[in-house]
């Protein structure tokens, strides 16, 4: 019998449920910005500034909150819960006791606090672009995301999740539908087709866990599971049903192949919006119902994931690596990332329950709300930071490019040779940013995401998943490094690329010494004589996208300067990622 | 005060990189920043090694400790000991004789010459192969690691030496071999591609030292490490020999080097040989046979048997080459055989033999390819038969300084190259705790390597330096400022043939600890 049978098997909560606004300041301001949006829109539909104001300052203030309620905790990383029931055995007050749907807990805050932070910086990209014109409509879409995106980070009852998911994936869509031609409505319709059939996926699911568990609240089912009892292949079909349901959102492969088309045609700021915003809530849902609920059958649902893991990688490196465009590298970039993100909870039981110092995992720490500390959960959310932080960035660069180039959003990477000669700071923020996507100095933040998110992998001793993420590093690499050379490139105009690729068709080694001197010397040459290629219009940053690109950049070098406010967020109940 | 010399060691040359990178200067200026903190730097770590004296003590001289990464129980701390210490000398001489190679070659010749983003990878991969000689943290040392290889894939793709097409063999094997730009980016993405792949596995043996200790400070862990079980340290021994194994590099893994050597500019080159080669034999000798000794036991066979692979393997090569860059660059693949061999013994003179070939090589492959790389400038070819006989007529320097690289590099006694391999053949000889039945035919086949080398050698020596002095266009000889760059390494290969106690007493007490810790 396991250790966990101490607590009697749960019967349905009766209870009235209370209600801690504090601690839901931070999805609320999102969520009540919305709505004056769309009033200050019916009364004042001209005061474009206005609405901005207040789009921007509400996620400006719900990142505040988000502070506020981190600070205000006692420090013991425990998790703080409203809308709360008393479950069984609630009158001896045992932590078991209470079941919240809504918790703020180190894990939700760091979700969350990812969610703020790419949200404002999706928001400010999206200002000046052709995609937020009507701008009333534009935020309110965004904020009614962000909000489903805040509130899945703390939500732990099943019935919180599948609606906050939705309500984080429906305004996307007409996100997406904002930029009014063909190929944004077909990549609308798509994403909504997707999202629908996941969503009645994920509905199946929930509903066979409940029937498994019992209960819909992530405690008791926690509870359940320990008490023994509950069903394997339900509970299996269940885990299935629902990892098939959410794993659109995190773009993982096989689940995720709609990303590219859809990436291509949204407007860049969504694209960025669905890379970053989508994913967190993606990975929360994800980490609700597998690292929080169902911790105890880790060695049913860990191996699914593994899978999953390697699938996205591999197939989303090898894909990127015959990409053109920028939007699509990116797209495919991002679903070998979703790999890397899920690639922590591959590593089996071992690395999701670590036995605690106090004598192995206690069925008090398990039932109640807190104990959510899984290292497998810590090392796939400082991943994700990391992925978010330079995703922000590259996208950032690839709006102010694609705004600048001729040919418009399907631009290619040529666009980006020798953008470090014409504009040194973005090309520079942006190599960063790639750099840190593939995990190589200087993109500190990202390689010590990698170190983190093998930990539990190695842990668990899945040697095969070791082996296939170390292969997908060099995969990745392979166009990382690709783009990130074309920034430095020597030729941006025609002449010298000319003259370089015609030598080796001469046989004389003196005249293909000629053409590599004239590539070296036509190098300086072009790019200080702002050359033909730079033939966009005069490099103009407009100040929201500075400020954009000036924040996600400035967090960028600073979690690769000081990589201790990136995993330290993961780490803020104390718990070490390593034992 | 030692611990902020050891925070300027690396962090000198990483910040004077950022600032050419950032500041727009001009090359004079650029090439008078790095040599001017390459040599400071060399001052430094000269005077660092002189005043703690790491021969004296076995463990660090100097430390430097300081929080980094709270959530990871990471911190910054370098450290200075015997092993550590040569390596950081070569790599920190070897910059500045670099930086002054590309001033001195910065009036028209072909090539980079003193481009501001070329010195700025130069002084980044002295940045990050100091920090790894020093760093006392795994994480530390993994970072460190990986700073190099961005700033050497810049040096092979960006400022690459493709105006010599294939040689008549390469084209024979391959006849679509690419050529020109292709033919740089080619080797460059081969070069990181490979070496990006072994650290990410490495990463993985490192990962699971942490995990299964619970630090990631090596000094603690040259404790714990040795008392795992022995199957976690096989596993752990695996993973990191079979990462390091690319950067070393080992037969069969060596496939990226030649392609690099050959296409990597002159500096490129001497860099790749003499610091890039030494993070993978240091990182065998400071993780691996320091950390996990009973991985190593159960491995050393196999590791032994590998690095003679490479030896008569790299060797037969060389015999068959026609490219006196490819030449050199396959050369190393059997020098650095013997390190492994040496490693892989694990006794003490086995080890004392890796590190003092490690430390020789870098000089005397260092010194080849200075030289091999004047004459493709002279010539635009480094093809055997092309490069005509007769140097030690026409070029009496050049042809002097090519005589020296080659009788180093066979190994004759009262040079640099013998005392190392010499050693090392000893302890494969000695090491039967380690390579059991195995360990006489190894040291057997090892020192017939020495003789292939020989037959390698003494046939460039036969088609190049030797033999009537052959028609052409007149040969201008090595300059002043050529001189003043190769000289240093020559000097350093006879004073370490001659004076060999000058290493070994230094390598010798760190090696005693790193030995005495694993029985």
């Amino acid at each position: 019998m396991s250790p966990f049978a101490t607590s009697p098997a749960p019967a349905p909560p009766t209870a009235v449920q209370a209600v801690d606004a504090v601690l839901l300041a931070p999805v609320l301001l999102p969520a009540v910005a919305m709505v004056v949006v769309l009033a200050v829109a019916a009364f004042l539909p001209r005061r474009h500034l206005l609405l901005d104001a207040v789009a921007a300052l509400s996620l400006a203030g719900a990142g505040l909150a988000l502070v506020a309620v981190v600070v205000s905790g006692d420090g013991s990383g425990g998790a703080r819960g409203t809308f709360c029931v008393d479950g069984p055995g609630g009158v001896d007050g045992t932590e078991l006791a209470r079941a919240c749907s809504y918790v703020s807990s180190p894990l939700s805050s760091g979700l969350q606090a990812a969610v703020v932070l790419a949200a404002l910086v999706c928001l400010l990209l999206a200002l000046d672009g052709p995609g937020a014109r009507p701008r009333a409509e534009h935020h309110a879409l965004l904020l009614a995301a962000v909000t489903g995106a805040l509130v899945l980070a703390g939500a732990r009852d099943l019935m919180t999740v599948v609606i906050a998911l939705e309500t984080s994936t429906l305004p996307v869509v007409g996100l997406v539908a904002l930029r009014r031609d063909r190929v944004g409505a077909e990549a609308a319709l798509k994403l909504l087709l997707v999202s629908v059939t996941s969503f009645g996926l994920l509905l199946l699911g929930v509903a066979v866990l409940y029937a498994a568990t019992g209960s819909l609240h992530v405690a008791l089912m926690r509870a359940a599971v320990a008490t023994g009892g509950v069903e394997p292949l339900p509970l299996a079909l269940g885990i299935a049903l629902v990892v098939a349901g959410v794993g659109y959102k995190l773009s993982a492969v096989p689940f995720g192949l709609w990303t590219p088309d859809v990436y291509a045609g949204s407007p860049v700021p969504v694209a960025a919006l669905l890379s970053t915003v989508s994913k967190v809530a993606g990975l929360g849902a994800v980490l609700v119902v597998l690292t929080v609920a169902l911790p105890l059958v880790a060695d049913t649902w860990s191996p699914v994931v593994a899978v999953v893991a390697a699938l996205s990688m591999t197939v989303g490196n090898l894909v990127a690596l015959t990409q053109r465009t920028a939007v699509r590298l990116l797209a495919w970039s991002t679903v070998a990332q979703s790999g890397w993100v899920l690639l922590p909870l591959g590593g089996g039981l071992a690395a999701v329950l670590r036995p605690s110092a106090d004598g192995g995992a206690g069925a008090g720490a398990l039932g109640g709300v807190s104990g959510e500390a899984a290292p497998a959960a810590q090392a796939a959310v400082v991943y994700l930071l990391a992925y978010v932080v330079a995703s922000l960035v590259a996208f950032c660069v690839v709006v102010l490019v694609t705004r600048h180039h001729v040919d418009g959003s399907a631009h290619d990477l040529d666009a980006y040779r020798g953008l470090a000669r014409r504009e040194p700071v973005a090309a520079g923020l942006l190599g960063l940013a790639l750099l840190s996507l593939a995990g190589l100095p200087p993109g500190i933040a990202g390689l010590l995401g990698k170190v983190v998110a093998v930990g539990p992998v190695v842990d668990g001793e899945v040697w095969w998943l070791g082996v296939v993420a170390a292969v997908n590093v060099a995969l990745g690499l392979a166009y990382y490094l690709r783009w990130t050379a074309l920034l430095v490139a020597a030729s941006p105009a025609a002449p010298a690329t000319a003259t370089a690729t015609a030598a080796p068709g001469v046989p004389a080694a003196g005249a293909t010494a000629v053409g590599a001197s004239v590539l070296e010397a036509a190098g300086p040459a072009a790019g200080d004589a702002k050359g033909p290629a730079a033939r966009a219009v005069t490099w103009d940053v407009r100040p929201a996208e500075g400020l954009a690109l000036g924040l996600s950049g400035g967090l960028l070098v600073m979690a690769c300067v000081l990589p201790n406010l990136l995993v330290g967020v993961a780490a803020l109940d104390g718990v070490p990622l390593w034992p | 005060m030692s611990a902020v010399v050891l925070a300027l060691l690396p962090g000198a040359p990483l910040l004077a990189a950022v600032l050419l990178v950032l500041g727009r200067v001009g090359r004079r200026a650029a090439a008078l920043t790095a040599t001017t903190v390459a040599a400071g730097v060399l001052l430094l770590a000269v005077g660092l090694v002189a005043v703690s004296r790491p021969w004296a003590t076995s463990g660090d001289v100097a430390t430097l400790d300081v929080a980094w990464i709270g959530a990871l129980g990471v911190r910054l701390h370098l450290g200075l000991d015997g092993i550590g210490a040569p390596l950081v000398l070569l790599t920190s001489a070897l910059t500045l004789l670099v930086c002054a190679y590309l001033w001195a070659g910065d009036d028209g010749d072909p090539g980079p010459g003193a481009h501001p983003g070329l010195l700025a990878c130069v002084l980044l991969v002295e940045a990050g192969a100091v920090a790894t000689f020093t760093a006392r943290d795994l994480v530390v040392f993994f970072v460190a690691f990986e700073v190099v290889l961005v700033p050497m894939w810049f040096v092979v793709a960006r400022f690459g030496d493709d105006a010599s097409r294939p040689t008549r063999a390469v084209v024979a094997l391959r006849p679509d071999a690419p050529r020109g730009p292709a033919a740089r980016a080619d080797a460059a993405s081969r070069f990181v591609l490979y070496t990006a792949l072994g650290s990410a596995v490495m990463l993985l043996g490192i990962v699971l030292l942490a995990v299964r200790t619970g630090t990631t400070d090596l000094v603690v862990l040259a404790r714990l490490g040795p008392e795992l079980d022995t199957a976690t340290q096989v596993a752990v021994a695996a993973l990191l020999l079979a990462g390091l194994a690319v950067k070393v590099p080992v037969w069969p893994l060596h496939t990226w080097l030649p392609a690099a050597h050959t296409i990597a500019p002159t500096v490129g080159s001497v860099l790749l040989a003499g610091v890039l080669l030494k993070l993978g034999s240091y990182g065998m000798v400071r993780l691996v046979l320091g950390l996990v000794p009973a991985g190593l036991e159960r491995l050393a066979p196999a590791l032994a048997v590998l690095g003679l692979v490479g030896i008569v393997w790299g060797s037969l090569a060389c015999v068959a080459e026609h490219d006196l860059k490819r030449l050199v660059a396959f050369s190393s693949v059997a020098h650095m055989g013997f390190v492994v061999v040496g490693i892989a013994s694990m006794t003490p003179q086995g080890v004392q033999g890796a590190l003092f070939a490690n430390v020789a090589h870098g000089v005397v492959t260092g010194l080849l390819f200075l030289v091999v790389g004047m004459l493709k400038h002279r010539h635009h070819t480094a093809d055997l038969a092309e490069l005509g006989s007769g140097l030690r007529d026409r070029a009496p320097r050049l042809g002097w300084l090519l005589a020296l690289g080659c009788a180093a590099g066979l190994g004759l006694p009262g040079l640099a190259g013998f005392w190392g391999e010499l050693l090392a053949v000893l302890g494969a000889w000695e090491g039967g705790a380690a390579l059991g039945a195995l360990a006489r035919p190894v040291a057997v086949a090892a020192a017939v390597g020495t003789v292939l080398a020989a037959v390698y050698l003494l046939r460039v020596l036969y088609l190049v330096w030797h033999g009537p002095r052959s028609g052409g266009p007149a040969l201008p000889d090595a300059r002043t400022v050529e001189l003043a760059t190769a000289v240093p390494l020559a000097v350093a290969t006879v004073a370490l043939g001659l004076l060999p106690w000058l290493l070994l007493s230094v390598t010798a007490p760190a090696v005693r600890l790193l030995l005495g810790s694993g029985s």
